[in-house]
């Protein structure tokens, strides 16, 4: 190892070029030499590491695209399409190939044809249209309130006791009966579906949060702070905030596939939306399951539901663990 | 322990008492209740006043009004002895408008609105609706009161109804010999053949307590259970009946009747209740049978039950899952990263994400195609019909399970305490099964009394996709036909259920950790 070390009489240097006084400044030696760490670009970073994430996401990014500018840029109006054809029953529940080779070799009949008469591929991404912005405006109504609500009722004891016991209440009501009087009372329409969906959805996800603020509010860097004199808001946004990003994103990775599952399921027991939905559509295509040679108008709104909710779900999870400060390192 | 365990159970309770209460107040007063002649063919054939006396009486079947016209008023009166039948004669037909009554009908019509209004109920009086000198179809003119069921009665006298004792003073009208005999000798059997049954005369049931030839051979009908009444589903038939009684096709054995007729029949005559009037009232084959008024009798079927179906696919899922997720969990997360864990994530993935529709549909065209029945049949039970549901409710039952599993165990195998044993010198399979297993199942055991509990409440899509006859559809079909006693009684069945098996998992928990419990202990 000797070989390392440098004999300063070989440079030829006098002492003061060799050694020259530094100016103290007390600025300076505050200063933090570690490479400057953000925590956004982090997570980006952490993301991209995994290749298949990159691939995941151009996946999503088509699926918004066919959900939501392929509907607009064809047209698209599930009351007036124009392959309707109540009175012709040859282009009625046509396979791919049949449709194809009816009308054209086109974009329009990848999957058949329809009950009545109508193009299987834009029907579906018209229904992924509605479902996916049910998913999001409920998801993001559900997290805003959920989160607060779930953030005071950990903090104070008091609330606890209260909202403990209210949710031991609102857990036991039945969900589907609350969703079906909010039809019932509101009408079958999108937003009467929100509501439903909004009207204690919030509380699971509030519970969840409690119990995760609880574990984190009496940790001893908590408790350390607090002695310090940190407000409490503080303490919420600067302390507790930074650790349940990762939770947070986790849960809307769950939550918003899990509001896709549920219009389906509800359309299937039939107290779902009046829009033609994919749960909708599935429903209505049941039918067409057991008959030979129809099978397209059941499985394609299926299948679709299914790699929508898988790629939103994957993309959550893995945001969720990249947001998460210990996989930084 | 005891003290607290009886606390959570009282505090359970009040809350399953607040959960019906919220469930009346939503399908009794949020809910329009026009909806239900929606689908009424009989609505729309009534007209003008009619109209509005059926729906008052459809309102009262239901149990959304106390509806009350005035002729019963008259009625009781007259049953009282306060009015006589030549005054009841005079004064029960109501004229046309209110100006042209007579003056002694007057007198009663104001006895009533007085009584009525007294009490909270609206008066209404419809008049006539003429068509020339006659009354339109339905025109006749019409006097009631009503008045909406307040909350507070109706959850009281349906709480305090849930649970009643089976007595001799249960039947109102004059009998004889009222009381309880002992036998030793069920004449159900004919007579002769050793079965003991206490039966009761006056009482609700007959027979009180019998034994018979079904699990579990002693059957009693003292103290009974009532959910509410079916209105549309099973008209008059109990929750807890349409949960329990058997379905399917009759089975007939040789029944005899009390008055000794011997035949062939599928009549239960363990079940038989009491019915006033019905020996007299009844047909020719009931005068034949029976001697009494305890006519009312159920029959042997030879299915199961609803919850008993239900229950049956629900525990041998749950079984499945605990004995397929457990290992599979476990190797996940000791070969964490490798193929098998990513294969399980792949699997996990696909049931969390995936609507539980598709891939129920996708198990059925799966299992038609390798020949399994895709739909049950109650008249020609095979074991292999139970196959696809069972694997329905078993895959994502497995996937939640490994899911949790994995986690706990890789938390457990970076904790310290792991590093402080094997630096101890502890084997890797010593301190695998006695430290990370042993903490990593305790929160997996809380959630077993719920899986258990929860297999008898059925599942929805599961049954409807797979056409069995089991419970998970009850509370759907009952809310589409504003079955409005069977809305409360299932959900209280289902808030029951909730709370006791939350509380035995919180005690399983405790019994298998003893670091955890609910007492606060005095330092």
């Amino acid at each position: 190892m000797a070989d390392n070390y440098i004999n300063l009489d070989d440079l030829n240097m006098s002492q003061e070029e060799l050694f020259a006084p530094v100016k103290w400044d007390e600025l300076e030696s505050e200063k933090i030499t570690a490479p400057r760490y953000s925590y956004w670009h982090s997570v980006f970073r952490v993301f991209f590491r995994k290749k298949i994430n990159a691939v995941i996401l151009i996946l999503l990014a088509a699926i918004l695209v066919f959900t939501y500018v392929y509907p607009i840029a064809i047209g698209y109006d599930s009351e007036v399409d124009p392959y309707i054809n109540l009175l012709n029953s040859d282009t009625k529940h046509l396979g791919p190939a049949a449709a194809m080779e009816k009308f054209g070799t086109n974009l329009h009949w990848i999957l058949g044809s329809g009950a009545s008469g109508e193009s299987t591929f834009d029907a579906v991404w018209y229904g992924a249209s509605i479902s996916v912005s049910l998913a999001l405006i409920c998801a993001l109504i559900n997290m805003t309130i959920g989160i607060l609500v779930g953030a005071v009722w950990g903090f104070s004891k008091k609330i606890d006791m209260f909202m403990t016991e209210v949710y031991n209440i609102v857990a036991n009501v039945p969900y589907i009966l609350l969703i079906s009087v909010v039809v019932l009372i509101m009408s079958a329409s999108f937003w009467s579906m929100v509501f439903a969906l909004t009207v204690t959805g919030w509380l699971g996800i509030a519970y969840f949060i409690r119990t995760q603020v609880i574990i984190i509010r009496d940790r001893e860097y908590n408790l350390a702070s607090r002695c310090l004199g940190t407000p409490i808001l503080r303490i919420a946004t600067k302390n507790i905030l930074p650790f349940m990003t990762s939770v947070i994103v986790t849960i809307a990775a769950t939550e918003i596939p899990s509001y896709i599952s549920y219009e389906v399921f509800l359309s299937y027991i039939g107290m779902g939306l009046s829009d033609m939905s994919l749960g909708k559509l599935i429903e209505s295509a049941q039918g067409a399951m057991v008959t030979p040679g129809w099978g397209f108008e059941f499985w394609s709104p299926v299948a679709v539901a299914s790699i929508i909710t898988v790629v939103l779900y994957v993309v959550g999870q893995n945001l969720g663990d990249a947001s998460d400060p210990r996989t930084h390192m | 322990m005891t003290k607290y365990l009886l606390k959570r159970i009282l505090r359970g309770l009040i809350s399953v008492g607040i959960v019906v209460g919220v469930v009346m107040v939503l399908i009794y007063s949020c809910l329009d209740r026009t909806l239900i002649f929606a689908n009424d063919p009989n609505y729309n054939k009534q007209k003008s006043n009619t109209k509005n006396i059926y729906q008052m009486q459809q309102w009262e079947k239901y149990g959304y009004v106390d509806y009350v016209p005035y002729a019963d008023y008259l009625t009781e009166l007259l049953k009282n002895g306060e009015i006589d039948e030549a005054t009841y004669k005079k004064v029960v037909r109501i004229a046309d408008t209110p100006e042209r009554d007579s003056d002694m009908a007057q007198e009663y019509i104001e006895k009533f609105t007085e009584a009525y209004k007294n009490k909270g109920y609206e008066v209404v009086r419809l008049n006539a609706e003429k068509m020339g000198n006659r009354y339109k179809d339905g025109g006749k003119p019409r006097l009631y009161a009503y008045r909406n069921i307040p909350l507070v009665n109706r959850l009281g006298a349906y709480l305090s109804n849930l649970i009643t004792i089976d007595n001799i003073h249960y039947v109102k009208e004059d009998i004889e010999n009222r009381g309880i005999q002992f036998t030793f000798f069920d004449p159900v059997y004919g007579g002769k053949k050793f079965s003991p049954a206490i039966m009761g005369n006056g009482t609700e049931h007959k027979y009180l307590l019998y034994f018979d030839g079904n699990f579990p051979y002693i059957h009693q009908n003292l103290i009974n259970f009532h959910l509410g009444t079916s209105y549309t589903g099973r008209q008059g038939v109990d929750v807890v009946n349409i949960l329990g009684d058997s379905q399917g096709s009759y089975v007939y054995s040789s029944v005899t009747y009390p008055t000794g007729l011997v035949a062939e029949s599928a009549d239960d005559l363990h079940t038989a209740t009491y019915v006033a009037g019905s020996l007299e009232n009844g047909n020719a084959i009931i005068k034949r049978s029976f001697v009494d008024d305890y006519t009312n009798v159920g029959t042997h079927k030879n299915g199961l039950s609803k919850t008993g179906y239900s229950f049956t696919i629900g525990i041998i899922s749950v079984l499945m899952s605990y004995l397929i997720a457990i290992p599979l969990g476990i190797t996940m997360a000791l070969k964490k990263d490798k193929l098998v864990d990513k294969l399980g994530t792949v699997y996990i993935v696909f049931i969390i994400a995936v609507p539980s529709l598709a891939y129920i549909f996708l198990f059925k065209s799966l299992g038609g195609k390798a020949g399994l029945p895709t739909t049950f049949d109650m008249e020609n039970p095979i074991w292999l019909m139970y196959v696809l549901p069972i694997v329905s409710l078993a895959l994502p039952a497995i996937a939640n399970l490994m899911k949790w599993l994995r986690r706990y165990m890789i938390d457990q195998m970076n904790a310290d305490y792991v590093k402080f044993a094997r630096s101890g010198g502890l084997s890797e399979g010593e301190i695998f099964s006695k430290h990370i297993l042993k903490n990593a199942i305790i929160p997996i055991v809380h959630g077993i009394p719920a899986s258990m509990l929860g297999a008898m409440t059925g599942a929805i899509i599961t049954e409807r996709v797979y056409v069995v006859p089991g419970a998970g559809n009850l509370l759907t079909t009952s809310i589409n036909s504003y079955d409005n006693g069977a809305i409360v009684g299932v959900t209280l069945f289902y808030a029951l259920l909730s709370v006791v098996s939350v509380i035995l998992g919180d005690v399983l928990m405790s019994m298998m950790d003893p670091r955890i419990s609910f007492v606060t202990k005095e330092r």
